[in-house]
């Protein structure tokens, strides 16, 4: 594929607008708000006419990859085809025009979504408590750490149990969640990619509340040591926490429930195909078994007979992790994908994302090394350590496939894999599209040095500088003014 | 199902051939037998048609606010989109996209988040502002947090009259680091923050940060807020403020606030039920290696070209892990373009003409309101802009409020804790709001059902 992307000298919005017509006039007198209250000079901000705001940002948008135009082979991220009916239908009067505060009898239809939606995610996760309320995964994270904070609490044991253990793979939100949450953290080795069973007995004490634990791990690998593992965990009196970001490799083949999980997050943006929106938002899900369901947040929705309610009579409760009931739009389209898979589907998912990454690893591997076992699941690991002796780095590789049209692969994670290449391609992708990227990545791992280190040359701009951007912080209009007087 | 999952099954079995594998259960033969499942009963596939069907039917249980004679408000706001900014949202290019990683192929977004951050320093009047954080609750949450990193001390004020579902989001961000959050008493007269109060609790000398809010919890303007920091001193000051108020008000950053955040879905973002919100951000600049959040930053490219890319990611959990400033990964990109867009289409005229608007009907309303026996309209003196509180004096809000949906008027939300239903009599206040869809006509309208409404109920005790 011959890829370009638009390259436009699009300027800031600011600059858009002659100078003059940026600060303008004086700002509208409001009765009863004191003088020296009212804002002296208006917002600066461009006035312009509604063509020139769509132009500039409809060529922004050209400077801007996205899954309709490129493939995202990003491990971990699971980016995956995002319906289109969805966008449709969560745009919608009945969905869109809802407020929060609303009474609950005009709001039927949207607290049946979300107790479907609910009921599903507790038949699929294996844990039949469930809240919708966190906004994303790494808040789910900190939610499911507070609930289990507040059982300990509740049992006495809070004092004692201060720690959260994690794997050395554990993605960077886990332990910044437990220290956000007031345990301290400690990392469990890994063999061959997986937990190290005896040093995770030997850690676990009763100073552990929980054991975090992704599966499929970061390296790709079903830690199939994973009842074991539960009996460890809880022998110590401890949580286990599934961190739910590599679910679609398991669909339909085990969950957290059966797995030994007390509980759960999930992130609706990767496993149900809402889309990420260029860092967001998502939509996170907490599940949780019967002993640590009446800590979840409140309210939770509930059904008696044909109507439902949203009940805030839950002792227990953590409380509010976020205004409202949870990113509602996002649930929808979450419930729409679960619609339109059903059982079947959802087992099909599972069984083609992990077909792609078999197939892909195998092609792969002939170029570079992978570290650990043969049978991965929905992702693989490339180790581009033998491209430093020619000079060429991980990041550079990472490059050269933009220039490909395909956007890099998670780079430099996990970190027990030197010069890490994470690669996920969701059942959404064909084959042909996974063809297209083994050609695309032959060419360039086998390309020269001097053509990897110039990469990318195919995107809007070439190389970014982010040690100039870190060293000399321009963060906003304000801080621009040397850099556009220098251009 | 729609076709979603591409290829044949034949391609399938050619791929698992070349994958070395014989069949495919052997694709799972690393899960154990113990812990592999049955059925998981979630029922059958729809396909497309069958699906918009399915959903269509169950949202026609919904009775949206548009239907209705609006007066809901607080920090989500009902407001109108122009069509010009969900065209963008479209764009595909831009909600089908990763978190900006690869600068390179994600100009785009990172330009646009760089002109959101640019617009929040605008109107807050602060040196930075992070990309977006998830909504204005969790971002006061996190406003807390920076706080207790550059101050000492064991506890966190915050206005009493701050909406319930914000103190006890803040609640949830205290309790890992095991700080106190007291409140500060208001007037009951005119709802402004105790002053008094707020220099006792400061002289005890273990307060770490000080919250207040613009419009505050009951929706009116306190002008105390303009000489809060002298009061505080060094106590750093967070500010939760609306951004449409801030297109005709001073900026907190003049009034001397470190932290403003705020709740961002009213530029250019439906309620939704309550979510995708937009979390605003901004500090001063010497409190940025201890914030949160993704930060996009100016650079150059290889040919000396302008650039974009996220910068200070040493503070970030990808890479300090259990030393990071947050656990933020995802945020509301989508949001955040979303303001962006709204406000230049919209334009800064266009947003102080709209905050004026909208205060104008929220005044109207308050006289329309305020002879009616049974209710306090205003309950506080204080100035107020597109909303305030009122009070039902006769019966309580929930009923009241009852009473006017039945007849096509949402009029407002309680304010008291659903957690603690005991309403006593005295807490029965409602935050009421001016929205672009109210006229002249609609307020009639809730003067009208409000007077039925309350005809109705005997004598307050």
């Amino acid at each position: 594929m011959t890829f370009r992307q638009a390259r436009y000298d699009e300027p800031p919005i600011w600059e858009l607008s002659r100078p003059a017509e940026l600060t303008t006039g004086a700002v509208p007198e409001i009765p009863g708000i004191p003088q020296r209250f009212r804002r002296a000079r208006a917002v600066e901000w461009p006035e312009l006419s509604e063509l020139e705001v769509v132009r500039h940002y409809t060529r922004l948008s050209q400077m801007n990859f996205g899954i309709d135009t490129n493939a995202y082979p990003l491990g971990s991220c699971t980016m995956k085809y995002n319906p289109k009916v969805s966008e449709q239908l969560a745009r919608r009067d009945g969905a869109a025009a809802l407020h929060p505060y609303q009474p609950v009898e005009t709001v039927q239809g949207a607290l049946e979504i979300l107790w479907r939606l609910e009921n599903a995610l507790g038949k699929i996760t294996g844990l039949p408590e469930i809240s919708l309320q966190p906004a994303a995964g790494a808040h789910g994270e900190y939610a499911a750490l507070l609930m289990i904070r507040a059982y300990f609490r509740d049992r006495g044991e809070l004092e004692k149990r201060t720690e959260v253990l994690l794997p050395d793979t554990a993605h960077g939100t886990n332990p910044a969640s437990a220290q956000m949450a007031g345990f301290t953290t400690r990392e469990i080795p890994s063999v061959n990619g997986c937990v190290d069973l005896a040093a995770l007995r030997a850690a676990l004490s009763e100073k552990t509340a929980a054991f975090m634990l992704t599966n499929p791990n970061t390296a790709g690998l079903f830690e199939s040591e994973i009842t074991e593992l539960a009996e460890a965990v809880h022998g110590a009196g401890a949580m286990l926490y599934y961190d739910g970001a590599n679910l679609n490799a398991i669909l339909g083949v085990t969950n957290p429930g059966r797995m030994g999980f007390d509980v759960a997050h999930l992130n609706l943006h990767k496993t149900f195909a809402t889309p990420h929106g260029g860092g967001g938002p998502g939509a996170g899900v907490l599940a949780a078994t019967e002993t640590l369901g009446p800590y979840l947040p409140v309210p939770r929705v509930v059904k008696r007979g044909r109507s439902y309610r949203l009940d805030y009579e839950r002792p227990h409760s953590i409380g509010k992790i976020k205004t409202g009931y949870g990113n509602f739009g996002l649930d929808l389209r979450a419930y729409v994908f679960l619609l339109a898979h059903g059982e079947e589907g959802l087992r099909h998912i599972s069984r083609r994302s992990v077909l792609n990454a078999n197939y892909l690893a195998k092609k792969l591997g002939k170029f570079l090394p992978r570290p650990f076992r043969e049978l991965v699941k929905h992702e693989f690991l490339l180790s581009g350590a033998p491209l430093k002796a020619k000079g060429v780095r991980t990041l550079d590789l990472a490059k050269r496939l933009l220039d490909e049209g395909y956007h890099a692969p998670t780079i430099y994670f996990p970190s027990l894999v030197d010069e890490a290449l994470m690669i996920e391609f969701p059942e959404t992708e064909s084959r042909r599209e996974l063809d297209g990227f083994a050609a695309a990545f032959e060419r360039a791992v086998t390309d020269t040095p001097e053509n990897l280190h110039a990469a990318p040359t195919a995107t809007s701009v070439r190389r970014v500088d982010e040690v100039l951007a870190a060293r000399e912080l321009r963060l906003s209009r304000k801080d621009l003014a040397p850099l556009s007087k220098s251009s | 199902m729609p076709r979603w999952i591409p290829d044949d099954p034949a391609t399938e079995s050619a791929l698992l051939a070349e994958a070395g594998l014989a069949e495919s259960d052997q694709l799972f033969s690393d899960i154990p037998r113990k812990v592999r499942l049955g059925r998981m009963g979630v029922g059958p596939a729809h396909d497309e048609l069958d699906l918009v069907r399915t959903v269509d039917k169950i949202l026609s249980r919904n009775r949206p606010y548009t239907g209705f004679a609006t007066f809901l408000g607080g920090r989500i706001a009902p407001r109108f989109v122009p069509a010009a900014v969900d065209a963008i949202l479209l764009r595909s290019e831009f909600y089908t996209s990763y978190t900006p990683y690869q600068p390179e192929a994600s100009q785009g977004m990172l330009q646009a988040l760089f002109e959101f951050q640019s617009l929040w320093v605008e109107l807050s009047g602060m040196d930075v502002a992070n990309a977006s954080l998830y909504d204005g609750a969790t971002a006061a949450g996190e406003a807390m947090l920076l706080a207790r990193r550059i101050h000492e001390g064991k506890r966190f004020l915050v206005p009493a009259s701050l909406p319930w579902e914000e103190k006890s989001v803040l609640a949830n961000y205290a309790m890992g680091t095991g700080v106190r959050i007291d409140e500060i008493r208001f007037d009951p007269k005119t709802g402004r923050l105790d002053l008094e109060h707020l220099k006792a609790e400061v002289a005890r000398g273990d307060v770490f940060g000080v919250l207040a809010d613009v419009p505050n919890g009951f929706g009116h303007v306190d002008e105390g807020l303009l000489d809060m920091k002298s009061l505080i001193g060094a106590v750093p000051y967070v500010v939760v403020a609306d951004p449409l108020a801030l297109s005709v008000l001073s900026p907190p950053g003049d009034w001397g606030a470190d932290v403003v955040v705020g709740e961002g879905q009213g530029f250019g973002a439906s309620p939704s039920f309550g979510g995708p919100l937009l979390g605003l951000f901004a500090c001063r600049r010497d409190h940025l290696r201890f914030s949160p959040g993704r930060i996009v930053g100016a650079t150059k490219d290889a040919e000396g070209r302008p650039a974009f890319t996220l910068t200070l990611q040493t503070r970030e959990q990808h890479i300090r892990r259990s030393r990071a400033t947050s656990n933020i990964c995802t945020n509301q990109s989508l949001l955040a373009l979303a303001f962006v867009v709204y406000a230049s289409t919209v334009g800064p005229r266009g947003l102080a003409d709209l905050e004026r608007s909208l205060s104008e009907r929220a005044r109207t309303l308050a006289n329309a309101l305020s002879g009616i026996d049974g209710l306090r309209a205003p309950r506080f003196d204080a100035p107020y802009l597109h909303e305030f509180t009122l009070e039902v004096t006769r019966g309580t809000a929930t009923g009241f409020l009852d009473r006017l949906r039945r007849r096509k008027v949402l009029g407002g939300h309680p304010l008291a804790d659903p957690r603690t239903p005991a309403a006593s009599p005295g807490n029965e206040l409602v935050l009421t709001a001016a929205t672009e869809f109210v006229g002249d006509k609609e307020i009639a309208k809730y003067a009208k059902a409000a007077r039925t409404a309350l005809a109705h109920v005997p004598g307050a005790a």
